[in-house]
């Protein structure tokens, strides 16, 4: 096990991280799921709304590939679909039976892993539903499942905040890791587990499944960065990645022949009544998932995933397909008497321009743009945080002026997508924005 | 009292919205209720947190920065003026006298300064941008103290408009508007701008009255040693030892005198992260590295390579405007590069020929200005070679 520390990258200190206890909650009536938050996919759905599911039904697919296909996360009937501007798939939301029907698949028994040709696996992972658990760097599209990987990236352990800490779901469920790595490694010859975080669940493990243990900075849980750090040639570029979590569900899948729906959530951020980790399903609602209680602010952003990348929701929508995390943070949306001048013994900062320097403790954190946009000055701030050592302030420059090779050059496609440059920028350049939509702007031009 | 501010901006919003009386003004209008009140912008893409820095505040942290030059530069301008004109040396009517002086040059500064940034913002529908509250501090601290105010207004706007908004505006400026604004007065107005005549403001109302003062400064005494003699001692003679040169207490421009009110600014800008200590450090490593051979060159062959070589190395640091120069005007990020190792050779860069300027050079006394400058234009194409080094080692990714 190689030992890597991000000495690059920032950590703010947020005020409400999940606690390590887990809270089994309440079964939830409905499910649902957020197709447009699956980038790049074109979803065909399969169903109506009044069609009747089980769990492990096709909902929609994917009309690039009509091979990959989403599956229900619940079993009863579809009760809405709400679509979006230029029927654009937002919501489709299932109610739950009582007794839920469940789709079975046919599985191999561990045993007969090892015999079992590619092919057929990859083709039995398409019909269950779980092949967009696997995805692509450096676009982070979902996976061809024609071709094999360089590697594929297990990423165990996310350090954005908040996400859940594998200390929590891999207890007890530490076999079924071991049966999803061993799947990968049918599926690619070189799977990498990169652990991130505490090293207390390494002795749990089967031995010597974890490669590298990055520490440090975030985010050094990001594949990319994961990556990028440990490349050594440029033939590696295109290799795939995989959640901690989501390689326990492939164990589970191959342990039981049904499409896993359990999921271990976190719950975190300043606002969210208790920080901690829950036990749930996939796609429950965010009220239910944030206790309910949303009464007294209503000024509080559903962030679904980490504040520097999720996406936000709403009390009526639903955790998406990749995320296990909700955040719950104040929106921001007030003004600052003076707000540029004022000694800020509480607010965070990258720079040492505030007396928050000066202690430890987390604050605290909101949306709120802390100042407006400005040109850029060139200060360099971007370039000092950025973790793939892409010049962001450059970078941004030759995008704007068009020259796309010479982004490219810059390592456009190892950014990371982390969102630091943006959180440091103090002319609040969308810097972020800019890279991600060139990227799948690059490839959609190379599809 | 806040909620009283607040009512008063809501009050007057109308006039400056699309449709109201002063519509062209809204980028004053805004820039003005933006310092009261932050206002209350919230993220909108999926990086959902932003550090608490913006550049109101980097701004302001330089204007801080500048805090203690400037009011020393009030009080040595008074200081001197009382000197020459023989009056009252207390605290207090020197500090008046020498607000007297500089709070006009200031005012008008920033008045020009601020017309042209109204002009431009509303022209082109942007806003403000702060860094003109920069530019129109630096620029009358880089004046000598008897600088006509209409020439402070034709340099601050030649500095504006032609060192900043014909290239876009700020961020996109490739010279320091400031130092641009100082060198075409330099250059248009010798007359008022070097000599020894220009460096003390004398008060008619004095006991002894006199048309001017001939205070010639350190840097253009020390060429005038003759063959073989030590110019520290020339300098010594006149006055300018070097605890004096480095507290300050001399005649010159309005805010470049004292080294050591300079060193606290300094501090104070390396410490919160807004200026670049590599440039800083590049710089003075610069000056040393050329002025000790040169020291040393001298001393072995007696003092015939060039005399202004025979000034001990450290004094170039403290004399002339070398200290504000680099502090203040080479980590303008805009117009200095934005690698670091770019920065380290910038600076470098412009210690070095600010010590050949005044070694070599017999025309002009100072070379900090034309230094910097100069290496302004360098910037981009020393960041072109350390990006495309650093590019080299990149696995390459596409």
């Amino acid at each position: 096990m190689n030992a890597i520390h991000l000495k690059k990258g920032f950590s703010p200190r947020i005020a409400g991280a999940p606690a390590r206890q887990l809270r089994q909650l309440d079964a939830p009536r409905h499910v649902g799921m957020v197709p447009e938050h699956i980038p790049f996919i074109k979803p065909r759905l399969l169903v109506e709304e009044g069609d009747s599911v089980a769990i492990g039904s096709p909902l929609f697919e994917d009309k690039r590939n009509i091979r990959i296909r989403f599956l229900s996360p619940g079993g009863g009937q579809v009760a809405r679909i709400v679509f979006g501007p230029r029927r654009i798939i937002r919501q489709i939301v299932i109610a739950l039976d009582n007794d839920e029907r469940c789709e079975f698949f046919d599985v191999p028994t561990v045993e007969q892993l090892d015999t079992i040709p590619r092919t057929a696996l990859v083709e039995m992972l398409l019909n269950g539903g779980m092949w967009p658990f696997l995805r692509a760097l450096p676009f982070m599209d979902l996976a061809d499942p024609d071709t094999v990987p360089p590697a594929i990236i297990v990423r165990l352990g996310d350090d954005e905040p908040f996400g859940p800490d594998p200390v929590v779901y891999l207890k007890g469920r530490e076999d079924l890791f071991g049966i999803g790595i061993d799947l990968l490694n049918k599926l690619c010859d070189r799977v990498v587990v990169n652990l991130t975080g505490d090293e207390a669940i390494l002795p749990a493990l089967p031995d010597q499944t974890v490669t590298h243990r990055f520490t440090g900075h975030y985010p050094s849980g990001n594949p990319s960065v994961q990556l990028y750090r440990t490349k050594t040639g440029p033939e590696q570029n295109r290799s795939w990645f995989i959640d901690g979590q989501d390689v326990i569900l492939l164990g589970e899948f191959i342990r039981t022949g049904r499409y896993p729906v359990q999921r271990i959530m976190s719950v975190g951020g300043s606002l969210a009544p208790a920080a901690e980790h829950v036990s749930t399903r996939a796609g429950v609602p965010l009220r239910q998932l944030c206790g309910g209680g949303l009464a007294g602010r209503p000024a509080r952003r559903y962030v679904v995933g980490g504040v520097f990348t999720g996406f936000t929701g709403s009390a009526d929508s639903f955790v998406g397909f990749y995320q296990n995390a909700l955040n719950l943070i104040d929106d921001g949306d007030w003004e600052e008497p003076f707000g540029f001048i004022r000694p800020g013994y509480n607010k965070p900062s990258y720079s040492t321009a505030f007396l928050s320097t000066f202690h430890r403790k987390p604050f605290p954190m909101d949306c709120g743009q802390h100042g407006e946009a400005r040109a850029c000055v060139n200060c360099g701030t971007c370039a000092t945080v950025c973790p793939v050592d892409i010049l962001p302030q450059f970078t941004m420059k030759c995008l704007v002026a068009d020259e796309v090779e010479e982004a490219l050059a810059h390592g456009l496609l190892d950014c990371a997508e982390c969102g630091l440059c943006t959180y440091a920028c103090p002319s609040k350049i969308e810097l972020r924005e800019v890279f991600r939509s060139a990227k799948a702007q690059y490839y959609k031009e190379i599809a | 009292m806040m909620k009283a501010l607040k009512r008063l901006f809501n009050t007057t919003r109308p006039y400056f919205e699309s449709g109201g009386k002063l519509e062209r003004l809204r980028p004053l209008f805004d820039a003005v209720e933006t310092v009261a009140f932050a206002p209350a912008l919230t993220t909108t893409a999926d990086t959902h947190v932003r550090d608490s820095l913006d550049l109101k505040r980097f701004m302001t942290f330089v204007i801080i920065s500048l805090m203690p030059p400037f009011f020393y530069g009030i009080y040595n301008t008074g200081y001197q003026a009382g000197l020459a004109s023989g009056l009252d040396l207390g605290f207090v009517p020197v500090m008046m006298r020498g607000a007297w002086v500089v709070l006009p040059m200031l005012m008008v500064s920033y008045t020009v300064g601020l017309f042209w940034e109204i002009l431009f913002a509303s022209v082109r529908g942007h806003n403000i941008s702060e860094g003109f509250l920069v530019t129109g501090l630096l620029f009358p601290m880089t004046l000598p103290p008897t600088t006509p105010l209409w020439q402070v207004a034709v340099g601050i706007s030649f500095g504006a408009v032609i060192g900043k908004e014909i290239f876009g505006g700020t961020g996109r400026n490739i010279l320091n508007p400031a130092l641009t604004g100082r060198a075409f007065l330099f250059f248009a107005y010798p007359a008022n701008m070097s000599g020894d005549r220009v460096w003390t403001v004398v008060q008619q109302t004095g006991k002894q009255a006199v048309d001017a003062v001939t205070a010639a400064t350190p840097l253009a005494l020390a060429p005038l040693a003759a063959s073989g003699e030590a110019v520290t001692r020339i300098l010594t003679d006149a006055g300018y030892t070097f605890q004096r040169l480095f507290l300050g207490n001399i005649p010159g421009s309005v805010g470049e005198t004292s080294a050591l009110m300079i060193l606290i600014g300094a501090i104070f800008l390396v410490v919160t992260g807004v200026g670049n200590y590599r440039i800083i450090l590049g710089g003075i490593l610069g000056v040393l590295a050329v002025a000790y051979p040169g020291y040393l060159l001298n001393l072995t062959s007696g003092g015939e390579v060039a005399r202004m070589f025979s000034v001990h190395p450290t004094w170039h640091l403290v004399m002339g405007s070398f200290a504000f120069g680099i502090v203040y005007m080479a980590t303008d990020p805009v117009s200095a590069p934005g690698m670091n190792l770019s920065r380290w050779i910038y600076g470098f860069s412009i210690g070095a020929l600010t010590v050949m300027i005044r070694v070599f050079n017999p025309a002009y006394p100072e070379g900090v200005m034309l230094s910097i400058l100069f290496m302004n234009l360098f910037a981009p194409l020393i960041d072109h070679f350390v990006i495309k080094a650093r590019l080299r080692k990149r696995v390459p990714n596409v």
